[in-house]
């Protein structure tokens, strides 16, 4: 092609819109990047905390049901401000340009696995408001439950629970095979010595469900197959609410007389925003300003001017039935978790971070795992029934996970909402998480009459909450040995858990800490 | 440009694959090399070694620990030979700064080119148990007494020394901090390093008697020196934790060992092997070992025992505690194994004074 063909076929003009759908490519890799750096680094601690549990603080719908919930205004949440403030000036450029959920879905569009092309009916949009709409009403009730769906909580608990230990099995399984080849050793240590302090784990992770969490994330993604952002046009609550408030933006994509009808525009557009019976116009409500339609428009007919007039209400939009439906739905899901035996009776193995107890947890958890993912030990796990429903993903320490670290206050730091209460770490040590009780039947010491004693060398608090009784006793020949008995001091346990962690006896351990047995609820005779 | 097909992929990571697991099964023929690689020219024997042990090697004039006749070899015999008759089995420096104690311990032993040659990887073991406290608590080794064996080491030609223990509470990067460790070692010239999983190596104890295999790290087995520097202080089951006991850090699977911990300490030293080791006694936790947490039970003691005899290191130091040494399990399953000797009297030890 000569170049005055080339000039026909591209003209310069073109390269104007051209570069702005290359700068929001950039845009979305380096927001992702970020998101992942901080991620990465909301475990080993090196950042700050502010710094790290940031992205979850640019949540508006989180931080506005928090506020609704939890009724207590937090100066750092006003960071959500910025978002919406984005939003009110260029519509839902958080959407297009900046959420790594949308730009996963963007990346793994499954537009070749697409065989049938399914036509969802465009009422659908109307479930995202629904959601938005029974997530804010259900936290005027204080029930936070179905941020689970939240966008950047879903990514950030498939990163922390599933993706990330995942990645440490396979790459320590990589590095022990090759580890074994005595000419590769020394590529293999140093590999290691530069990647796991940054971003893998000294000691394995394990979670409980990772494939729940997992296959929840892979669900997400699959929707993909019926429509391109699928989730994002219309599941997704936080892309509900900055619909909503991007009707009245300023910004906006508007077409031109230029426009010859082609109809280039609405097969790119990937939130199907653009409909062809409105002369190509779209809703801004459902446009993520992703550009891609005027990149593709051969006519140059689309622009994006501040100003344009708004567009009208839609069916799909939130009208008076869709509130009551969702203030019903609301109204009926808090009664009935609140008459779940669990809101009133505790799960006894619900030990919760230290200060989360007495902080009424669960009308401030956002659900965004910052905590389980800043735990050095992945004590802290998301809930999947101690809870109930109700606390679902709210976090809860699993002390065969892992355990309360003496030398950690990590969650109540990086927690974005304050849940998990900021103590210092002295105070944090004296928190009572839970009490330690001995299974006398199975504990080595006891059952078995051998010397064990691993809890009571564990056991972290100065003092040592267990104590070690020697006892005389007889064995099976019928003479008397002593042995070293555990005991728990009841006063002094802290519940941390590392003796249940350490337990040497296979399966459930041999001793086990329990929520403190006078902090079981409150039911009442 | 060629098409890159998928079957031209299968077949390239099917090549690719097949390299790579034939390079990963060629050395495993020579089979037990890899399983120990244990630079050592002399292996430790598996002939049971509790012959001529238990009595004091008849001459105490021939002080010489590692050529006591009857005893196992030692995998690396840290240069007896050049060692002068005089020089004594074991050294206890009282009464100074830390760093001074160990310098004057280290010459009366001969000198820290005694045990670490020009070249030399060391690696230096302290006791970073947790990352709970700092120093003062005496759950961890004092920092000082470790940097002063880095510059010890450094100073007598060590190609690489190393500083590295695997913490049970709280992870390694924030016990290396909170102990002071870290920063004496790196003003020391060295640096921590963290212990990674997969270089816990499946490792054969061929002089063993209830332990004979184990995960040991890797990066230990390999140094050509290895200094034990455990801090001396109270534990429940083994009583006290020294030198010995110091060792299970270097071992992956620790619950396994408490099951006849006594014997199995033992069995593990006769592995290990550390070329000295050096017990802190600056300050010495009494009670509630070995995590610690109460300046009460902490005794300022400011003594500094250094051998290159495990055993009798860790025997001198039960006498601090006002234990015999044979009161210790692992002490007595140390004797009878032949690692070296509890029998104090018999020892040549050297008494310093430092002074402050």
């Amino acid at each position: 092609m000569d170049r005055e063909g080339l000039r026909q076929w591209w003209p310069p003009s073109r390269w104007m819109t051209l570069r702005w759908v290359g700068i929001r490519r950039v845009i979305q890799v380096l927001a992702f990047v970020g998101f992942l750096m901080l991620f990465i680094w909301s475990r080993r601690g090196g950042w700050p905390a502010s710094l790290v549990n940031a992205p979850m603080r640019l949540d508006p719908l989180a931080m506005l049901a928090h506020l609704l919930a939890s009724r207590t205004f937090l100066a750092s949440s006003a960071l959500a401000l910025s978002v919406v403030l984005l939003t009110l000036v260029a519509g839902r450029v958080w959407c297009g340009w900046l959420c790594p959920l949308g730009t996963l879905l963007d990346w793994i569009p499954l537009r070749n696995w697409r065989r049938h092309q399914v036509q969802v009916p465009d009422g659908l949009r109307g479930v995202k408001y629904g959601l938005l709409l029974t997530i804010l009403v259900a936290a005027i009730f204080t029930n936070l439950t179905l941020l689970v769906l939240d966008p950047l909580t879903i990514l950030f608990r498939t990163l922390s629970t599933a993706v990330w230990p995942a990645v440490d099995q396979l790459v320590t399984a990589a590095e022990t095979a090759l580890y074994n080849i005595p000419l590769l050793q020394p590529a293999v240590a140093a590999f290691d010595a530069r990647v796991r302090p940054v971003a893998l784990p000294i000691e394995p992770v394990f979670y409980r469900y990772t494939l729940l969490y997992a296959g929840f994330f892979v669900a997400v993604v699959a929707t993909n197959l019926l429509a391109s952002r699928f989730w994002c046009r219309y599941l997704c609550p936080l892309g509900a609410l900055l619909g909503l408030i991007s009707k009245i933006g300023l910004v906006r994509r508007q077409v031109t007389h230029r426009c010859t009808e082609c109809g280039a525009c609405e097969s790119v557009c990937p939130t199907g925003a653009i409909q062809r019976e409105r002369s190509f116009t779209s809703d801004p409500g459902e446009c993520t300003m992703c550009m891609a339609c005027s990149a593709a428009c051969p006519a140059e007919a689309i622009k994006f001017p501040a100003g344009a007039p708004a567009p009208r209400w839609r069916a799909y939009d939130p009208d008076r039935r869709h509130l009551l439906t969702a203030l019903g739905a609301s109204i009926a899901g808090v009664g009935l978790f609140g008459s779940n035996l669990l809101a009133a009776r505790d799960h006894s193995r619900l030990i919760r971070p230290p200060g989360a107890r007495e902080n009424d947890l669960l009308n401030k958890c956002i659900r965004c795992g910052e905590c389980n993912r800043a735990c050095p030990t992945s004590a802290i796990q998301p809930a999947v029934s101690e809870a109930g429903l109700e606390g679902v993903w709210t976090p809860v320490l699993v002390p065969r996970a892992g355990y309360c670290d003496y030398s950690c206050n990590a969650c109540g730091q990086v927690c974005p909402v304050q849940a998990i209460p900021p103590l210092s770490l002295e105070d944090k040590r004296r928190r009572v998480i839970g009490k330690a009780y001995i299974d006398e039947n199975r504990c080595i010491a006891w059952a078995d009459n051998e010397d064990c004693i691993v809890c009571e060398e564990m056991c972290p608090v100065p003092d040592k909450a267990i104590v070690l009784d020697e006892t005389a006793v007889l064995d099976a020949e019928g003479s008397r040995v002593m042995v070293q008995r555990p005991t728990v001091i009841r006063e002094r346990c802290i519940g941390c858990g590392i003796c249940e962690y350490k337990c040497p006896v296979n399966g459930e351990a041999a001793i086990r800490v329990y929520v403190p047995p006078e902090e079981c609820g409150d039911l009442s005779f | 440009m060629t098409e890159y097909t998928r079957r031209k992929f299968l077949r390239r990571a099917a090549v690719s694959l097949g390299l790579l697991t034939s390079g990963w099964l060629l050395p495993g023929c020579s089979g037990e090399e890899l399983v120990t690689p244990f630079p050592s020219p002399t292996p430790v024997p598996p002939t049971p070694p509790a012959v001529a042990t238990g009595e004091p090697s008849g001459d105490t004039a021939q002080p010489t620990v590692t050529s006591t006749p009857g005893e196992t070899e030692v995998p690396r015999p840290t240069a007896t030979p050049e060692r002068s008759l005089a020089q004594p089995d074991l050294v206890v420096a009282r009464g100074g700064e830390p760093e001074e104690m160990v310098r004057r311990a280290l010459a009366a032993l001969g000198g820290m080119e005694q045990f670490v040659k020009a070249g030399d990887h060391v690696v230096i073991k302290p006791n970073i148990c947790v990352a709970y406290h700092s120093y003062e608590y005496a759950a961890t080794t004092n920092p000082w007494v470790v940097g002063a064996l880095v510059k010890l080491a450094l100073e007598a030609g060590a190609g690489q020394v190393r500083v590295m223990d695997y913490p049970f509470g709280g992870s390694a990067e924030q016990a290396y901090v909170k102990s002071g460790i870290q920063e004496q070692v790196e003003k020391a010239g060295s640096q921590m390093e963290t212990m990674t999983r997969f270089k816990f190596v499946d490792t054969e104890i061929p002089a063993g008697l209830d332990l004979q295999r184990c995960k040991i790290y890797d990066g230990v087995l390999k140094a050509d020196v290895v200094i034990d520097v455990p801090i001396a202080k109270h534990h429940g089951l083994a009583r006290l934790t020294l030198g010995m006991k110091n060792l299970m850090g270097v071992i992956y699977d620790r619950p396994a060992m408490h099951r006849n911990l006594g014997q199995r300490l033992a069995d593990l030293s006769s592995r290990v092997r550390p070329t000295l080791t050096v017990v802190d006694a600056v300050r010495m936790l009494m009670d509630h070992g070995p995590t610690g947490g109460k300046l009460d039970d902490v005794k300022k003691a400011d003594t500094i025992i250094a051998s290159s005899d495990i055993v009798a290191a860790d025997s001198y130091a039960a006498t601090l505690f006002g234990l015999r040494p044979d009161e210790l399990a692992y002490v007595r399953a140390g004797t009878e194994m032949g690692l070296g000797r509890g029998d104090l009297e018999s020892l040549r030890i050297e008494e310093i004074s430092v002074g402050g």
